[in-house]
C-alpha cells in the first residue's frame, strides 16, 4: 500500500473542490435556462406572438455565453480524475467511467450538436422543428447532469458493484442498479431542479432590472411572470427532493446526516430540536452553543415521531468493531494475494464489507501497515481511527444551513413575486424588484453550498465505506500541485471575468426587438440570434 | 393517408409513453417525477404568460 504525502492529498482535494465549484457556477443556469427557453418558445409556437420569439432569442443569447464557459470549465475536471486521483480511478474506474463515458457520448454530444441548430436555425427551420431542437438541447444538458450524478451517487452509495479480490478493484455488476440507484435519482432531480431555480432567479432578476428602469416593459413583464411561476414550483420541488436526500442519508450515510445536524449524541425523539445555529467544534467534538426549534428534527429526518437519529459519538463507538474486522479483511486480502488459499479468501469474504474501515486504520498503524499490527497495539490503533470516520462537522453543518436558509428565501421571493405579477402590480413594488435583482447570484451560492454539503459530508471516503480519500490521490509532488492549482485559479478567474463582462454587457443592451405592443407581428426576416442591433430604449 | 400515418405515429408515441411510465415509474419513481414535473413547470409558466396577454386584452390600463 503506497502512502501519499498528506499535503498532496489536501492539495488534490482543494484543486478538485475549486474546479468543481468554478464549473458549478455555470451548470445550474444551463440546466434551467434551456427549459425556460423551451417554455418561452412553446408559447411562441402556440400563440404566434413575436414577443415570445424575442424572449427566446434574447435569453438564449445569455444562455449561449454561459454554456460556452460552462463547457470549458467542465472538460478539465474529467482529466483530473486520471491525473490527480489515479488510485481512485483504478479502484472505482469501472463504476465511475461508465456513466462518464455515456455522458460524453450521449448527452454532451446531443446538446452540443443541437445547440448550434438552436442558435442558427431560427430562420432556417420551421417553428415546430426549431422548438423540437430547443427541447433536445434542454434534454441533452439535463441528461449530462443525470450521468454525472449517477457517477457521483456511486461514490456516495456504491450500488451495482462488487469488490473483486483478484483484480483488487470494484467490478461492474449491474447497469440497472447503477442507473436506478436511489441516491442518483434523488440527487439528479434535486440538482436539476435547483438549476431551474437558478435560471428562474436569473430571468426574474434581469427582468426586474428592466422594470425598474422602465425599459422593455412588456418583454420584462412576460419574462418576469414566466420566471416567477417557473421558480415557485421549482423551489417546492427542490425542497421536497432535499427531504428525500436527507432521508436517504439517514439510512445509508449516518455520519453525513449526524454532521449535517450537528448531532454529537443520539437524538431523543420526539423532542430533539432542529438546530438553527451552532458552533460545532471538531477537535473537542461538541457544539459550543445551540439555538434550536424543538420537535422538528425527528419527523424532518426520520418521517416518524419515535425513531432516534444516531449521534456521532455513538457512530464512532459502532465503528470500532468494523475497524477491527476491516483490519482482518485487509490482512487476509494481502495474504490471499500471495497464497491464493481458500482459507484466506473465506476470511476476507467474511469481513469484506468492512475492508474500507481497515484501510482507514492504515494512518494509525505502525509503519502505516495494517497487516502487521502487534496484538497489544490493535486496541490503540482502533481507538485512534474511530474519530476519522466523521466528516468535518463545522463545514458540513454550516454549508447545509446556508443552502436551506437560501432556499427558504427563494420560496418566499418567488411566491410573493408570482402573486404580485398575477395581480399586475409589479411596477408598484420597487423594493420587490430590487430584491429580485440583488438575488440573482444567490441560487448559484445555494447550489455551491449544496455540493459542499454532499461532498464534505461524504468524507473521509471517496467511495463511501470502501476507499478512504487519503489513499485515493496520485503521488505527485507538492510543487506540481501548487503550480497546477495556481494555473487553474488564474485561468478560471479569467473565464468568470469574461462571463460576467459579457452577461452584463448583453443584459444591459436588452432584447434586439423591443415590441412595446405584445401583439405586433414582425414578419421581416431577421439575422441570427447572435447579431446585436440593440434599439434605443 | 397522411392523417392515418399521423394517427399511427401518435399511437406509437402513446404506447412508448405508457411503457416508459410503467417501467420508469416502477424502477425510478423520481426520474418519472422529474419528467412529469418538468412538463408541468413548463406548461404552468407558459400559461402564466398567456394569462398576462389575456389580462392585457381585457383591461385598458398599462399596468404590468
Amino acid at each position: 500500500m503506497e502512502f501519499i504525502d498528506p499535503n498532496v492529498v489536501d492539495l488534490s482535494r482543494f484543486q478538485f473542490a475549486l474546479t468543481a465549484l468554478y464549473h458549478f457556477m455555470f451548470v445550474p443556469l444551463t440546466l434551467g435556462l434551456t427549459f425556460m427557453l423551451a417554455a418561452m418558445e412553446t408559447v411562441y409556437v402556440v400563440t404566434g406572438r413575436q414577443i415570445y420569439k424575442d424572449m427566446a432569442q434574447f435569453w438564449g443569447k445569455l444562455f449561449g455565453i454561459n454554456f460556452a464557459i460552462g463547457v470549458a470549465t467542465g472538460i478539465t475536471m474529467e482529466f483530473e480524475f486520471g491525473t490527480n486521483w489515479s488510485m481512485y480511478s483504478h479502484f472505482f474506474g469501472d463504476m465511475f467511467g461508465t456513466p462518464l463515458a455515456i455522458e460524453g457520448l450521449m448527452a454532451f454530444f446531443m446538446e452540443s450538436t443541437f445547440v448550434g441548430l438552436m442558435f442558427f436555425g431560427w430562420d432556417r427551420l420551421s417553428k415546430q422543428a426549431h422548438l423540437a431542437i430547443t427541447y433536445l438541447v434542454a434534454l441533452g444538458s439535463n441528461l449530462s447532469a443525470l450521468w454525472i450524478l449517477i457517477a457521483n451517487a456511486g461514490m456516495n452509495m456504491p450500488e451495482g458493484a462488487h469488490f473483486d479480490p483478484e483484480t483488487m478493484r470494484m467490478q461492474f455488476e449491474s447497469f440497472v442498479n447503477l442507473v436506478f440507484n436511489p441516491d442518483a435519482q434523488a440527487k439528479f432531480v434535486h440538482t436539476s431542479v435547483a438549476g431551474y431555480v437558478s435560471a428562474a432567479m436569473f430571468v426574474m432578476g434581469i427582468s426586474a432590472f428592466y422594470l425598474l428602469r422602465g425599459q422593455h416593459r412588456q418583454f420584462a413583464a412576460r419574462s418576469f411572470r414566466m420566471a416567477a411561476l417557473f421558480g415557485i414550483i421549482s423551489t417546492v420541488a427542490v425542497i421536497t427532493l432535499g427531504d428525500v436526500l436527507g432521508r436517504l442519508d439517514y439510512e445509508k450515510q449516518p455520519t453525513k446526516i449526524a454532521a449535517i445536524e450537528g448531532l454529537w449524541h443520539t437524538s431523543k425523539p420526539p423532542f430533539e430540536p432542529w438546530i438553527l445555529a451552532a458552533l460545532p467544534d471538531d477537535a473537542k467534538q461538541e457544539n459550543h452553543f445551540e439555538v434550536g426549534v424543538p420537535l422538528v428534527l425527528t419527523p424532518l429526518i426520520t418521517h416518524t415521531f419515535d425513531q432516534p437519529i444516531t449521534g456521532m459519538h455513538e457512530l464512532e463507538d459502532a465503528a470500532g468493531p468494523r475497524i477491527r474486522a476491516g483490519i482482518e479483511a485487509v490482512s487476509a486480502l494481502r495474504r490471499y494475494g500471495v497464497t491464493h488459499s481458500d482459507a484466506d479468501l473465506t476470511l476476507f469474504t467474511q469481513h469484506e464489507q468492512d475492508m474500507g474501515y481497515g484501510l482507514l486504520a492504515a494512518r494509525h498503524a505502525p509503519n502505516q501497515d495494517v497487516t502487521n499490527i502487534p496484538e497489544d497495539q490493535i486496541d490503540a490503533v482502533v481507538k485512534a481511527t474511530q474519530p476519522d470516520i466523521l466528516p468535518n462537522v463545522f463545514v458540513t453543518f454550516w454549508s447545509f444551513r446556508f443552502m436551506v436558509f437560501l432556499s427558504l428565501w427563494f420560496f418566499a421571493l418567488f411566491a410573493i413575486s408570482a402573486y404580485v405579477s398575477l395581480k399586475r402590480r409589479l411596477e408598484h413594488n420597487k423594493l420587490l424588484l430590487k430584491l429580485c435583482m440583488w438575488s440573482i447570484p444567490l441560487p448559484i451560492l445555494a447550489t455551491e453550498f449544496g455540493w459542499i454539503t454532499a461532498e464534505a459530508g461524504r468524507q473521509p471516503w471517496t467511495v463511501f465505506g470502501w476507499l478512504p480519500t487519503f489513499l485515493s490521490a496520485s503521488s505527485h509532488g507538492v510543487s506540481y500541485m501548487v503550480f497546477s492549482l495556481i494555473g487553474f485559479v488564474l485561468l478560471y478567474s479569467v473565464f468568470i471575468a469574461a462571463e460576467l463582462y459579457l452577461m452584463f454587457k448583453f443584459a444591459r443592451l436588452g432584447p434586439e426587438h423591443d415590441s412595446m405592443e405584445p401583439h405586433a407581428q414582425l414578419h421581416a426576416p431577421k439575422p441570427s440570434a447572435f447579431d446585436m442591433h440593440p434599439t434605443a430604449p | 393517408m397522411t392523417k392515418l400515418l399521423r394517427l399511427a405515429g401518435l399511437a406509437v408515441a402513446l404506447v412508448i409513453s405508457l411503457l416508459f411510465a410503467v417501467f420508469v415509474g416502477d424502477q425510478g419513481p423520481w426520474y418519472f417525477a422529474w419528467v412529469i414535473g418538468t412538463v408541468m413547470i413548463i406548461l404552468i409558466s407558459g400559461a402564466g404568460a398567456i394569462m398576462l396577454d389575456a389580462q392585457s386584452n381585457l383591461s385598458s390600463d398599462e399596468e404590468i
